[in-house]
């Protein structure tokens, strides 16, 4: 990995005695796409604007393009930001708004209005738009001229405050394929904020899962989709069963590999390796993650899978493209869900008793203790 | 009752109680309109004859055009002192923390709770004491200060509504965007307050323009349009006053529907933009 | 909306709170401490002599005449409060419900009333009310005889003109108050049944109260100053406070006399704030958070 173009270093934040967060340390690398999610409160709106130079972290250092940034304000900063609300001034027009950054910088107008234009036509906006207010565009419309606004400086971070969380469905999958596609053709790093993971997982290079101001795992999509750091990046996104197992090392001092056990589950061979565990597993007790579409279900008459359980469906949601079925199993407090491609033929009704079988391979393995991990 | 006579009383009282109200405010306001143009020496009604001779007995004898002049000056200097004053107290108010803000917000609204002329009252005793220690007598200055403390109030409140629905997400956007602290002020707060501060330059002007009480306190031997009629009709009504009530009421009306017409022009974009992005 | 913490040291703080605080501070607080001195004083020929003393003081508190004037005094106030409130309500209510598209030109209308030269609108009252003015020659054309009505110099006449100067505050906090409820509440309880008066009476009028004692307080305290509409309307027969305060000063030339009298009104309208502030905590406790709500 080439310099990063951020790095924070242990940053506490404090609001008065509430502690917003707790020692939070990120990299970014030149042309990343990093986004940063997490529930409301998590911190992650903090740590963005601390970037940004709003906020001054209470203690830890942040530098950025191997600069000190803590106490320079964000005139100053080479990241720009796209507003929740977008922030359009309301009394300037569309070229005004997207020329300002440069009109402040004291470019001269003949330069300001020709990458004015060259903004507009790389966001597609339309050259007629220049002398309209904000409020005769459109709402997309409107996000292109914010997201323009702060490309026109041509910073190397853009920081992105959750631009997106207040457009109807349609509108925010378009504005998405626009995002990636602008990353890819600026080569700027973003930084961008969500609540919604699977946006994370669409856009993202990294995602960094946040909460109460602690930063959870950072990692690819792959890795905080299929190997979470804890129960709670497990959940954040989609469903997930955790099934409650014995875990034990297999082998001896120094193994590579956990060998399971559960009343409820019936496996040939209960051993899976270290790899598809999260490193605080300990033995004892711990949770094993299957995520829906790795659960199969077996009509009578197939070939048994290397793992098995038997229950009797509870209830089943037709989605469409798939099924999901919650069938509970004896010895287990919540149903097991699991996902199978829709079909015309329903394979099971509610009531039935089903086998479900998945590969030891799927398993992943967290503790059971939801705060190991995390530092208090 | 049924629910459709209900309906029916609500609205005729409510209808009817703003026609009243109208027309009650406007009662002594029309009454001298129609007085002005009188042909007749009493100020008696039905009106026999109508005439402009009292505007043309007002511009003969000239005695007001002094007061005429103080008030301008007056309530020029009033307006300015009291906006501006008035204007950056507001932003103290709602856009700061401080020590003693409590103080400072309890000092700049409390005259709002004063009778006038308690407040003219009270300053000129302490004008007076201190023309004894320094020297100077009431006049003009004495009455620009006491029409700064009495309406200053009245702009800190206006300006302060203007503040409270401003989205400061405008100026971090600003900030980010590359602008220094006056930048900020000069490019986004300023102009978005400023139909909260048209506003308020207006009330400011008209309560200067039309004060009564603390004038009458404040200004020594000097008057002002308003102390001068009041002495006029102590004296005896004579006709030429409606015809100067009638001519002072011109500017002012024009100001009002000027300023309306702005700050129409202005809510109209603002609100626009708001409208959209709930959307 | 965010507040910054501003340090004392920061010119922008200085810049923002320092001129109208000075100004307050040397033109209203220091003249009311001023006056507070000067009741301590006495006179002699018509001259001040600072002579440290509570002859003032004790004057006021034994001339049965000065009390009866503030005694009248409150009970015009009392009643220019309870008559600013009864006719505000229902033009408040008219113009947050029935008259959205005319509420800016009925605004107007009303500030530039209000904002007029009070002694000109005094004025015109005297010519609208004398016994050969405008409403007499009204009545007369209609056929009653001339002369039917004599308003005019008498208490009647004052309060028509306090209530004319004052209702004004009233309308615009109702009003203020009005426009803020949640329309939702209003069908919420038009939902549960109740008619269009009873809504008003249950739901409306409750919420609307911070604004109608706001208001309340505004016109009484503004009322206990009031010094025009008795003087010129009610013709000097049955004088209010702010008269004999202008006596002291100007007939009397007593001016200790007078700052002693201005505190004695400033005194009643503190003690009515401070009792009404009393009285709105707890009617209006629990009510908070509905204005909370209606701001976000």
């Amino acid at each position: 990995m080439s310099h990063p173009i951020i790095e924070a270093a242990a940053i506490d934040k404090f609001y008065q005695s509430y502690q917003a967060l707790h020692g939070v340390s990120l990299t970014v690398a030149p042309g990343e796409f990093l986004a940063l999610v997490g529930p409301s409160g998590c911190g992650k709106t903090s740590l963005l604007k601390i970037l940004a130079g709003f906020e001054d972290p209470t203690s830890g250092d942040l530098m950025i393009e191997g600069k000190h940034m803590v106490g320079v304000p964000p005139s100053q900063r080479p990241t720009r930001m796209v507003f929740q609300k977008l922030a359009l001034f309301p009394h300037k027009t569309v070229a005004e708004n997207i020329g300002f950054p440069l009109k402040l910088a004291k470019v001269a107008h003949g330069e300001i209005d020709r990458r004015v234009r060259e903004m507009l036509s790389l966001m597609h906006l339309k050259e007629s738009y220049m002398n309209r207010l904000p409020a005769q565009l459109s709402g997309g419309e409107q996000q292109r001229v914010a997201l323009a606004r702060s490309m026109i400086s041509k910073p190397s971070v853009l920081l992105l405050d959750e631009p997106l969380s207040a457009l109807d469905a349609k509108l925010k999958k378009s504005l998405q394929a626009e995002l990636k596609r602008l990353h890819r053709n600026l080569g700027t790093s973003f930084v961008h904020v969500t609540h919604d993971l699977e946006e994370a997982m669409m856009l993202a290079d990294r995602i960094c899962v946040m909460r109460a101001g602690h930063m959870l795992q950072v990692g690819t999509p792959e890795d905080i989709y299929y190997r979470p750091a804890t129960t709670f990046v497990a959940g954040f996104i989609g469903e997930t069963n955790l099934l409650p197992v014995m875990v034990a090392a297999h082998g001896g001092q120094g193994s590579k590999k956990w060998r399971f056990a559960s009343p409820s589950i019936a496996c040939a061979d209960p051993v899976v390796d270290r790899t598809q565990s999260a490193p605080t597993v300990v033995d004892g007790d711990a949770l094993m993650m299957l995520r829906p579409e790795m659960i199969h279900l077996l009509p009578e008459g197939t070939p048994d899978m290397p793992c098995a359980m038997t229950g009797i469906v509870d209830e089943y949601f037709v989605k469409g493209a798939s099924i999901q079925y919650r069938v509970s199993v004896e010895g287990l407090a919540a149903p097991v869900i699991l996902e199978v491609p829709g079909t015309l033929r329903r394979p099971a009704d509610v009531g039935e008793p089903v086998r479900l079988g998945f590969r030891r391979l799927d398993a992943y393995l967290l503790p059971a203790d939801p705060h190991a991990g995390v530092a208090a | 009752m049924d629910h459709r006579t209900e309906s029916r009383i609500a609205d005729v009282i409510l209808y009817g109680s703003v026609a009243a109200m109208l027309v009650f405010f406007y009662i002594p306001i029309l009454t001298l309109v129609a007085f002005s143009f009188t042909d007749s020496r009493f100020l008696s009604f039905p009106i026999e004859d109508f005439s402009l001779r009292w505007y043309g007995a007002l511009f003969e004898n000239r005695d007001f055009l002094p007061a005429l002049g103080n008030s301008a000056l007056v309530a020029a200097v009033s307006t300015l002192l009291s906006t501006i004053l008035g204007t950056a107290a507001a932003l103290a108010w709602m856009r700061f923390r401080f020590r003693f803000q409590r103080v400072f917000q309890a000092v700049t609204f409390a005259p709002l709770l004063f009778p006038q002329l308690l407040l003219g009252v009270v300053m000129l005793l302490w004008f007076s004491v201190l023309g004894n220690w320094l020297d100077f007598s009431p006049g003009l200055v004495t009455v620009i200060l006491g029409h700064g403390v009495y309406i200053i109030p009245f702009t800190l409140v206006i300006v302060a509504v203007q503040i409270h629905g401003f989205d400061d997400t405008l100026e971090d956007a600003a900030r980010d965007a590359g602008a220094t602290r006056w930048q900020v002020f000069r490019e986004i707060t300023l102009p978005l307050l400023w139909p909260g501060i048209v506003s308020a330059a207006v009330f400011a002007f008209l309560l200067s323009w039309g004060n009564f009480y603390i004038s009458y306190s404040l200004s020594g031997t000097a008057r002002t349009l308003p102390t001068f009629v009041f002495s006029g009709i102590a004296v005896g009504s004579s006709p030429i006053y409606p015809a100067l009530a009638t001519l002072t009421f011109v500017p002012a009306l024009l100001l009002v529907v000027a300023a309306d017409g702005f700050r129409r022009h202005a809510a109209k974009r603002n609100r626009m933009v708001l409208h959209t992005e709930e959307n | 909306m965010k507040r910054l913490r501003k340090s004392w040291r920061d010119p922008a703080l200085i810049l923002a709170v320092a001129p109208a605080g000075l100004l307050m501070t040397a033109f209203f607080v220091v003249p009311l401490v001023m006056t507070a001195l000067l009741s301590f004083q006495g006179t002699k020929y018509y001259r001040l002599v600072w002579t440290w003393n509570l002859d003032v003081w004790s004057d006021v508190f034994s001339q049965a005449h000065y009390w009866t004037i503030m005694g009248r005094t409150v009970w015009m106030s009392g009643l220019c409060v309870a008559l600013c409130v009864i006719l505000g309500l229902p033009i408040a209510y008219a113009m947050a419900t029935r008259l959205k598209s005319l509420e800016n030109h009925i605004t107007i209308l009303i500030v530039f009333a209000f904002l007029t030269d009070a002694v000109l609108k005094t004025f015109g009252w005297v010519l609208f009310l004398d016994r050969t003015g405008v409403f007499n020659g009204m009545l007369t054309l209609v056929g009653f005889p001339p002369g039917a009505t004599d308003l005019l110099f008498g208490p009647g006449a004052t309060m028509i003109g306090m209530v004319y100067n004052l209702l004004p505050y009233t309308i615009f906090t109702i009003y203020l108050s009005m426009v803020r409820i949640d329309r939702d509440l209003i069908l919420a309880a038009y939902d549960a049944g109740a008619s269009k008066t009873r809504t008003f009476f249950e739901v409306t009028l409750p919420l609307a109260r911070p604004g109608i004692y706001a208001g309340a307080i505004l016109v009484f305290v503004l009322s206990l100053g009031v010094f025009l509409e008795p003087k010129v309307m009610g013709g000097g027969t049955s004088p209010m406070a702010a008269e004999l305060i202008r006596q002291s000063f100007e007939t009397r030339v007593n001016w200790p006399l007078g700052a002693a009298l201005t505190l004695v009104v400033i005194g009643i309208g503190m003690v009515s704030l401070g009792l009404a502030a009393l009285v709105v905590r707890n009617r209006l406790q629990g009510q908070d958070l509905q204005g909370q709500g209606g701001q976000v």
